[in-house]
C-alpha cells in the first residue's frame, strides 16, 4: 500500500485460489471467510497460509452470532482463536446477527444472517457475546451492519432503538470496531420502500451514515445486490452477485467524506466472475477514493493490527 | 427464557420446521408487515444452502440420485437434522443413516454405504496434517524392534469402512471412470461385498478396496494397538505385500514406538 492510497482489498474466494497467488495483484489485503479455514488441516488452509505469505488477511466471520441469547459456541469461538493465532490477520470480523438459538432438540445453528431486535435486552447480549470472542482473541473485533429482509416489532415493554444508536452503543461499551456495510444499507432501505417509508431510498441511507460514530468505524463494504420477483413478492437480495450499482458507489463517497480514509473491501460471493473484474472493482473503488475527501490521508486504524508489509 | 431468547427460537422453528405453517404464523405476528416474503427469502437460503453443502460432500449421491431428487433429499436432511454448528462443511454427517431407513430409497440398499465412504473421504480431506515423523527411514525398525513395542504412523484421516455393497466399486466408478458404470453395476446386481481404506495423499483423499485383512490391521491400529497385537487381528493379511504398497502409496508414512 503506498502512502497516498486508501486501503482496498477484496473477498478471495476458491476459483481464484490459484490465479491470486500465481499472479500477485496489487490488492492491499485478502478478506476470507474464518469459517472455510476452521478444518484441522488440508489444502484450504495451506492456500491461506500461502496468501497470508503475501498480502495481508483480513478474517470475515459469518457465524460466530454475535446476537445469540443462546451464547457463542464455544468450539466455534476456539477455531476463531486457532486461525486467528495462526494467520495473525489484519481485522477480525462478524455480523450483528443471530443464527443459534435453543430448540426442542437442542441448539441449532440456521447458517444464516439472522436480525436481532434493535433492543437494550438485546444490545445487552450483543456486547457480552463481543466482549467474549474479543477476551478471547485479544484484539478488537469489527461488527457489520446487516441486510434484514424483516424487521422486529416492539416487545412490549421494550422501546427499540435506531440501528445505528445500536451500533453506536454496542462500540461504546464494548470497543469494538464498526464495519459499514454500504450495500447493506441501500438493501435495506430498498426493502423498506413497500413498507411506506417517506424517505427516497438514498437520503434515508445518507441519514444512516450521518448517525454511525466516525471514530468507531474501522472498515467499507461494496458489493452488488439483485432484485427478486416470484410468487412471494418482491424483495432484494444481498447476494453478493453483481457489480457494486451507481447508487452504492454515491453512498460509498458519503461514508467516505464522513469516516476518512478506512480499508474498503469488494465483496463478491455468488456468480463469482473472472479475477480481473474483481480487480476492475477495485480500480474504481480506489479511483473514487482518490477524487473524495480524506484522499491521501491515510490515518491509523485502531481496530488492524500492525503487520509488516507483505514482501512482494 | 428470555423475550430475546424466544423469539430467535421461534425465527429458527420458523426456518426448520416441516411444515412451518404454525411457526411462522408466530413469527409473523412478532414482525413488521410484510414478513412473510422475507421468512421465504430466508427459508429459501437455508435450501441453497443445504443443498450446496450437501452435494460438496457427497458427489457420488448427487450423481447416483440425480439434480432433483438430490436437492429434494438434502432439504430433507436440513429439516431432519438442522446444522448445530457455524461451519457447514460439518453439515451432512447424518445423511448416511437417513438414506439407510428412508422408504423413498430403500429400492437402492448400497446408498446408504456408498454415502458412509463418501463422507469419510470428506473427513478426510480437511483432517490434521501429518505431523513431521521419522520417515520412511524408520522402517528400518521392522528388522530391530519387537513388533510388540512399535506402530505405525498412518497418513491423515486414515479410515477403514466394511459393506456387504461393492461400494468402492461405485464411488471410483463415477469419481475416476474406472471401473466403469457398467461394471460397477453388475456387481451391485452380484452384491459383490467391499471393504474400502481411504486415507490422504499430499492433500488429496484417498479410496481404494481394502486387501484381506487390512480392514482388520487397520482399524487396530487405529485404536492405538501395537503392530503385533494389529497383526494378530488380521492373520490373513499378507504383510510382506501390503506394506510396500502401504508406502508406496502414502498410506503408512514410518513407524514409531508404541506409547
Amino acid at each position: 500500500m503506498s502512502a497516498t492510497q486508501d486501503s482496498t482489498g477484496i473477498g478471495w474466494r476458491h476459483p481464484h485460489y490459484a490465479e491470486l497467488l500465481s499472479r500477485n495483484p496489487d490488492v492491499d489485503f485478502l478478506e476470507v471467510h474464518s469459517e472455510n479455514f476452521f478444518a484441522d488441516g488440508g489444502v484450504a488452509l495451506s492456500i491461506l497460509e500461502q496468501g497470508r505469505a503475501q498480502y495481508p488477511v483480513s478474517l470475515h466471520g459469518v457465524g460466530l452470532s454475535l446476537g445469540a441469547a443462546a451464547g457463542l459456541d464455544p468450539w466455534h469461538l476456539e477455531q476463531l482463536v486457532r486461525l486467528v493465532e495462526r494467520i495473525d490477520p489484519v481485522r477480525v470480523s462478524d455480523h450483528a446477527s443471530f443464527a443459534r438459538a435453543t430448540l426442542p432438540g437442542g441448539i441449532v445453528h440456521a447458517s444464516d444472517l439472522l436480525p436481532i431486535p434493535f433492543t437494550a435486552q438485546a444490545l445487552n447480549v450483543m456486547c457480552a457475546n463481543v466482549q467474549a470472542v474479543q477476551d478471547r482473541i485479544k484484539r478488537p473485533l469489527m461488527v457489520e451492519n446487516l441486510s434484514a429482509y424483516v424487521q422486529w416489532k416492539c416487545l412490549t415493554g421494550e422501546a427499540d432503538l435506531a440501528e445505528p444508536d445500536f451500533l453506536n452503543q454496542l462500540a461504546r461499551r464494548t470497543g469494538c470496531g464498526l464495519l459499514v456495510d454500504v450495500n447493506n444499507i441501500y438493501v435495506n432501505a430498498l426493502n423498506a420502500l413497500p413498507r411506506g417509508t417517506q424517505n427516497l431510498p438514498l437520503e434515508r441511507c445518507c441519514d444512516w451514515l450521518d448517525a454511525i460514530d466516525p471514530g468507531a468505524v474501522g472498515e467499507l463494504h461494496l458489493a452488488g445486490h439483485s432484485r427478486i420477483s416470484d410468487e412471494y413478492g418482491d424483495i432484494v437480495i444481498d447476494d453478493h452477485g453483481s457489480q457494486v450499482c451507481a447508487p452504492v458507489w454515491q453512498l460509498y463517497a458519503h461514508a467516505h467524506a464522513r469516516f476518512g480514509a478506512v480499508p474498503t473491501l469488494i465483496e463478491w460471493d455468488t456468480d463469482i466472475p473472472a479475477l480481473d473484474v474483481l480487480l476492475a472493482e477495485l480500480a474504481l473503488a480506489r479511483s473514487h477514493q482518490m477524487r473524495l475527501p480524506h484522499a491521501c490521508q491515510v490515518m491509523e486504524n485502531p481496530f488492524e493490527t500492525r503487520q509488516p508489509q507483505a514482501t512482494v | 427464557m428470555t423475550g430475546l431468547a424466544a423469539q430467535q427460537q421461534c425465527f429458527l422453528q420458523a426456518l426448520f420446521d416441516w411444515p412451518a405453517d404454525v411457526a411462522e404464523g408466530r413469527l409473523s405476528e412478532q414482525l413488521a408487515p410484510g414478513a412473510l416474503r422475507g421468512i421465504r427469502a430466508y427459508q429459501t437460503n437455508g435450501h441453497v444452502l443445504a443443498q450446496r453443502a450437501l452435494a460438496a460432500a457427497y458427489p457420488v449421491i448427487a450423481q447416483l440420485l440425480g439434480g432433483e431428487s438430490f436437492d429434494s433429499l438434502a432439504r430433507a436432511l436440513w429439516h431432519a437434522s438442522p446444522p448445530l454448528q457455524g461451519d457447514l462443511a460439518r453439515w451432512g454427517a447424518a445423511l448416511p443413516d437417513f438414506v439407510r431407513v428412508s422408504p423413498q430409497l430403500s429400492s437402492e440398499p448400497y446408498l446408504a454405504d456408498v454415502a458412509h465412504l463418501e463422507w469419510a473421504m470428506h473427513e478426510c480431506a480437511t483432517a490434521r496434517d501429518a505431523d513431521p515423523g521419522p520417515g520412511l527411514a524408520s522402517l528400518s525398525m521392522l528388522t530391530t524392534r519387537d513388533p510388540q513395542n512399535v506402530c505405525f504412523q498412518l497418513a491423515p484421516g486414515v479410515v477403514a469402512l466394511r459393506s456387504v455393497w461393492p461400494m468402492v466399486d461405485i464411488v471410483l466408478a463415477h469419481r475416476e471412470g474406472s471401473p466403469d458404470l457398467a461394471t460397477a453395476g453388475e456387481r451391485i446386481r452380484a452384491q459383490v461385498a467391499q471393504d474400502a481404506v481411504v486415507w490422504r495423499r499430499g492433500f488429496a483423499p484417498q479410496c481404494r478396496i481394502a486387501m484381506p485383512g487390512e480392514f482388520g490391521v487397520l482399524n487396530a491400529l487405529l485404536t492405538g494397538d501395537s503392530l503385533a497385537a494389529a497383526l494378530d487381528c488380521a492373520p490373513e493379511l499378507d504383510f510382506s505385500q501390503w506394506l510396500p504398497q502401504a508406502v508406496q502409496s502414502g498410506l503408512v508414512l514410518g513407524v514409531v514406538d508404541h506409547a
